[in-house]
């Protein structure tokens, strides 16, 4: 029999599973329980070792599916933040006294330790809000904005996605945009860079408020490959001007030959810092560049997940990511997560655990342990249930350990018997609750 | 392709599905021989219990079918779940109150050719595909009950309202 | 790697993939387990967000995730 041409075969079959550029998702329906409202609620501790940060965050994501796949998706997240964050200088085997961020006081940390202040305490509250429908037959297009508010920032943010299938559905391509204009607002005004840490009362080289833009751009294809796998593969663009600095970090000025940080007394009456230190200074703007690739393969009930990023940018960070993660599912809706991520990234070109004294100083340098040079690797397990009511729970542990150097050519004299790295290990708890409401 | 080669396409794929379906011993009706629903209009819907939009549509076509029985309609849904025990149980909470086939190896969709889940094909009272329309929107519930009413009628206004509505090639 | 490279490489990919039409992929009816929730690409969008938020703040690199495809396929 004829088996007639393809005319009229159409090129593709819709879906709609979607997270737009990593913020708010969509569409986690399954036919048999079709409610139309989800929520996706979440509690998050996370802890560093030796009372460095911890965050306690509680967070809620709703989505309400209309006729015809269209969903309005509502998050919000209330993060709260307290510990203490390097400072960026340099361990001495002397104890080192430095201003606090506000200029108001001052404080001490014991000699042979990482510098760290302790006044970080801070609330952040973030909202999003998103909509998805289907354009025509074979486009989706997404839509959505953010806010996020703490003490000394402040984010606004909007996004698009426009989604294309082809081949009978089995081909997706996605393209994504997403603005944001970030405020800065530095406790007494943002140091000017490379300025010297100053006396507790002086803020003279203190400037205003700053702020920043970055301009993200995916763009991606999905391809089901067969029965039971999916792949996908993304290309992101992002860059980011405006003011990049860490606004509290400092590095230390050190004697060419020792290699100690050079010491310095504060004005008479006052109390002040003990040695020099510089606040840090960034580049204007920087540009990145990742390409993402991510597996889903079904494996008699047990899903495996595993996901590759590389990304280069031009202040000449590296970074590979994997990250793997296998469902095995047991009877009565309980399944044990185990997951796995690999991290490693080499140090920005401006990175410096110090600046030498007599140098001609750098148009750029900092200390910010988190643009070094690093592995870094995560251990977790999740258990997960279904209560008979069909509401979903989770229960996750995590281990999150990071270690790091600085590069050999730049330790001097004394620090290189130093600890001149903050390395840095954490704890991550989360409980999760997923339930729908409606007929 | 005339008509009766397209009954003769209907009717050989409608016997090996049955060969298909008879080979797994379930309990879903029998087959369909579409010889006897010459005088009618089918519409045979292609879908499967983990389809969200076709599980929307079938109390829609309980409503269909209902309501036009006396008029000569006919629907016919092709189940493609190839888990017999999840199409039981999805049934037990969403009755279907019209023919079920099972078509678990998919050959019957292949036959039709389907590129969307769900899909529903017309078949007006010669035998003739007049239209299909890919998916299920809710929005336009209306204009699928318009074209099954101007189908029953004879008319052939607004088959092409919903979809690609070419007859097979 | 330069980014001339990503960008070669993502070409082929994409070239690749809208190329391979019929050789690739399922028929419509043959997608009850990409259906299933576990087997969308982000199946857990706040446990995603979550970790993200974490990562970016103690790392330089964020983001890469995509959005689109794979499930059920329908309508």
């Amino acid at each position: 029999m004829e088996k007639g041409n393809k005319k009229f075969v159409a090129k593709s079959l819709a879906t709609a599973t979607c997270a737009l550029l990593g913020t708010t998702g969509t569409n986690p329906v399954h036919a048999q329980e079709e409610q139309p409202w989800q929520f996706d609620t979440a509690l998050l501790y996370y802890g560093e070792n030796d009372d460095r940060v911890q965050d306690l965050s509680l967070n809620v994501l709703a989505r309400r599916s209309f006729a015809d796949d269209r969903i309005l998706s509502l998050g919000l997240t209330v993060d709260s933040l307290t510990g203490a964050t390097p400072v960026g200088a340099a361990p001495m085997d002397v104890a080192q006294t430095f201003t606090r961020p506000s200029g108001n006081s001052a404080f001490s940390v014991p000699a042979n330790t990482q510098p760290l202040d302790d006044t970080f305490l801070d609330t952040r509250y973030a909202v999003t809000a998103g909509w998805q429908q289907p354009l025509g037959r074979l486009f989706t297009g997404t839509a959505g904005v953010s806010f996020s508010d703490e003490y000394d920032y402040t984010h606004i943010g909007a996004n698009f996605g426009l989604t294309r299938d082809f081949n009978k559905r089995n081909t997706t391509v996605n393209l994504g945009f997403a603005f944001a204009q970030d405020d800065i607002e530095p406790i007494s005004g943002s140091p000017t860079p490379l300025s010297p840490m100053l006396d507790v009362g002086d803020i003279s080289n203190r400037r205003g408020t700053e702020s920043k833009d970055v301009v993200d751009v995916l763009l991606g294809v999905t391809q089901v490959i067969n029965q039971n796998l999916l792949v996908q593969l993304n290309y992101s663009f992002s860059d980011s001007s405006g003011y990049l600095n860490d606004p509290y970090r400092v590095l230390s000025l050190v004697d060419p030959v020792s290699g100690d940080t050079l010491a310095r007394t504060p004005a008479p009456g006052t109390e002040g810092p003990s040695h020099e230190f510089r606040f840090e200074s960034r580049p204007d703007s920087r540009t990145k560049h990742s390409l993402f690739a991510q597996a889903k393969y079904y494996m008699a009930g047990k899903v495996l997940d595993v996901s590759y990023r590389y990304m280069t940018d031009d202040w000449e960070i590296d970074s590979h990511t994997i990250d793997a993660k296998l469902k095995f599912p047991f009877a009565n809706n309980r399944y044990l997560e185990p997951h796995i991520r690999y991290y490693t990234q080499t140090e920005a070109e401006f990175y410096r655990a110090t600046l030498t004294a007599g140098d001609p100083l750098p148009l750029y340098a900092s200390p910010d342990y988190r643009l070094g040079n690093f592995d870094a690797i995560t251990a977790g397990i999740k258990y997960g249930w279904r209560t008979d009511s069909g509401h979903d729970l989770g229960l996750r542990l995590e281990y999150y350990m990071q270690d790091g150097d600085v590069p050999g050519n730049q330790l001097i004299g004394n620090q290189l018997q130093r600890d001149m790295y903050p390395g840095l290990n954490a704890i991550i708890f989360n409980f999760s609750y997923r339930f729908g409401l409606g007929h | 392709m005339s008509y009766s080669q397209f009954k003769h396409l209907i009717i050989s794929a409608c016997l090996v599905a049955f060969l298909c379906s008879s080979a797994s011993a379930s309990d879903e009706p029998g087959i369909l021989d579409l010889s006897d629903a010459q005088g009618h209009v089918v519409v045979v819907d292609f879908w499967a219990s983990w389809c969200v939009p076709c599980r929307r549509s079938i109390p829609w076509l309980n409503e269909m079918q209902e309501k036009y029985q006396d008029q000569g309609l006919i629907i016919i849904g092709v189940n493609e779940d190839t888990e017999e025990a999840e199409y039981v149980e999805f049934l037990k909470k969403f009755p279907a109150h019209f023919k079920m086939i099972r078509d678990a190896e998919g050959t019957l969709a292949r036959e039709f050719d389907v590129v969307a889940m769900p899909t529903s094909y017309i078949i007006d009272r010669d035998g003739n595909v007049v239209t299909r329309h890919l998916g299920f929107k809710i929005r336009l519930m209306g204009d699928y009950e318009a074209v099954i009413r101007n189908v029953l009628s004879g008319s052939e206004a607004g088959t092409e309202l919903v979809s690609a509505a070419r007859p097979r090639q | 790697m330069s980014i001339t490279f990503i960008r070669f490489v993502f070409s082929l990919f994409v070239l690749g993939f809208l190329s391979a039409c019929g050789t690739l992929g399922v028929e419509p009816w043959e997608r009850d387990v990409l259906a299933k929730d576990e087997m969308q690409l982000v199946s857990d969008p706040l446990q995603a967000n979550m970790d993200d938020h974490i990562y970016f703040s103690k790392e330089a690199s964020s983001g890469g995730r995509g959005f689109g495809g794979g499930g059920c396929g329908c309508n």
